[in-house]
């Protein structure tokens, strides 16, 4: 009698305890909000820029170090801005397509690392600004980013833990092979999505491109 | 040096072969360099701050245009030695290297292609794409009045 007390008293306790580190520990199927715009699945992304729910997307194919993307940045971005981001008729995220040097995945990371601390649109707009005409010459190396997000008073130990782990090199490597999956053969690369289409557009076009495609999509 | 000039281009094949190799080399550059877009919609801009590549490759396109066809009528007619066709054509082909930037479907198809090399590659190109076509436009010029001159001792003309 005693010795089936002590065998059902173990079990139980051994089921308890089961059932308890079940309920205790955490699950390894988290769910991962997925986003896509078209055919691209843009959830490792940037932030949207603009309203979410604007009826078109802009997905900009880019790399830090890319001078074509900094002539785009400063030459047609800002019309696309004040007259279509701003207005609400479209929005824009930004995907890495970080091939050209060294220099530029950790720049791409770079920017994720300031997204932890809200600052995503801040910082990549600071690189497309600061940007210099030569390729891994120094200016987008990892001092040089670490600098400019102390320059924007990010939280330094937080942006170099985050920068000198790599956090975030799988999430670059997805978005670059977005790219590459949708046939982005240079940067900057785009596509122009709403419900219906979506339509590429390859190189530092200028703003009277885009706007003719966005007029006949709005 | 007029008259090596009138020598060379009054004969119409040479005038075509030089207009034809003018334009090629001009709009081919201008695309590789992303001054003229072809889709969607055939599109020409000359963003700020690039006036300068955009008259560099005006100059490579007329020094080429003018080099080659003299060196070809050099070999043709006067069956000389091709060694000063080599100065030009170097000249036309690092001219229009330096052009395709790296960020452009060619730089990415060769950094692709070739990994770490291409990439490297690529980048000495576009980091120093304004000195190399300078240097082009030199070995261009200074092909052009070699050109000249040993025309002039062939031909025998009287500058």
């Amino acid at each position: 009698m005693n010795k089936k007390g002590v065998i059902l008293g173990i079990i139980s306790i051994t089921i308890i305890g089961i059932l308890a580190a079940s309920f205790s520990m955490p699950s390894e199927d988290i769910s991962v909000a997925t986003r896509s715009h078209g055919t691209i699945d843009t959830t490792m992304g940037s932030p949207i820029l603009g309203d979410p729910l604007a009826p078109i997307t802009i997905v900009e194919f880019g790399d830090y170090q890319c001078h074509q993307c900094y002539n785009w940045f400063h030459n047609t971005k800002p019309s696309i801005t004040e007259n279509y981001i701003d207005t609400g008729k479209v929005n824009l995220v930004f995907v890495d397509l970080a091939f050209l040097g060294r220099d530029s995945p950790k720049a791409a990371q770079a920017t994720y690392c300031a997204e932890d601390q809200g600052m995503y649109w801040e910082f990549h707009n600071h690189l497309y600004t600061l940007q210099e005409s030569q390729i891994d010459n120094g200016w987008a190396n990892t001092e040089r980013l670490k600098a400019f997000a102390f320059g924007m008073g990010l939280d330094m130990e937080l942006f170099e833990d985050c920068l000198d782990s790599g956090k975030y090199s799988k999430r670059v490597q997805f978005n670059s092979s977005q790219a590459k999956e949708h046939g982005i053969r240079g940067t900057p690369g785009f596509f122009i999505i709403d419900s219906d289409e979506q339509k590429q557009i390859s190189g530092a076009q200028p703003f009277s491109v885009f706007k003719q495609i966005l007029d006949s999509m709005i | 040096m007029l008259r090596t000039i009138t020598l060379v281009f009054s004969n119409f094949k040479y005038l075509l072969f030089s207009s034809i190799f003018f334009s090629l080399m001009f709009i081919g550059m201008l695309i590789l360099s992303e001054y003229i877009f072809l889709e969607p919609y055939v599109v020409s801009h000359i963003p700020s701050g690039s006036e300068f590549g955009f008259l560099l490759i005006l100059i490579i396109s007329v020094l080429s245009s003018l080099v080659i066809p003299m060196n070809i009528f050099r070999i043709n007619i006067l069956k000389s030695s091709k060694q000063k066709m080599g100065g030009g054509l170097f000249g036309s082909i690092i001219g229009a290297a330096a052009g395709a930037c790296s960020c452009g479907p060619i730089g990415f198809a060769v950094i692709s292609t070739f990994g770490s090399v291409g990439a490297t590659a690529t980048a000495f190109l576009t980091n120093y794409e304004t000195p190399i076509r300078i240097v082009a436009i030199i070995i261009l010029i200074i092909t052009y009045f070699t050109t000249v001159k040993s025309l002039k001792i062939e031909c025998k003309l009287n500058s």
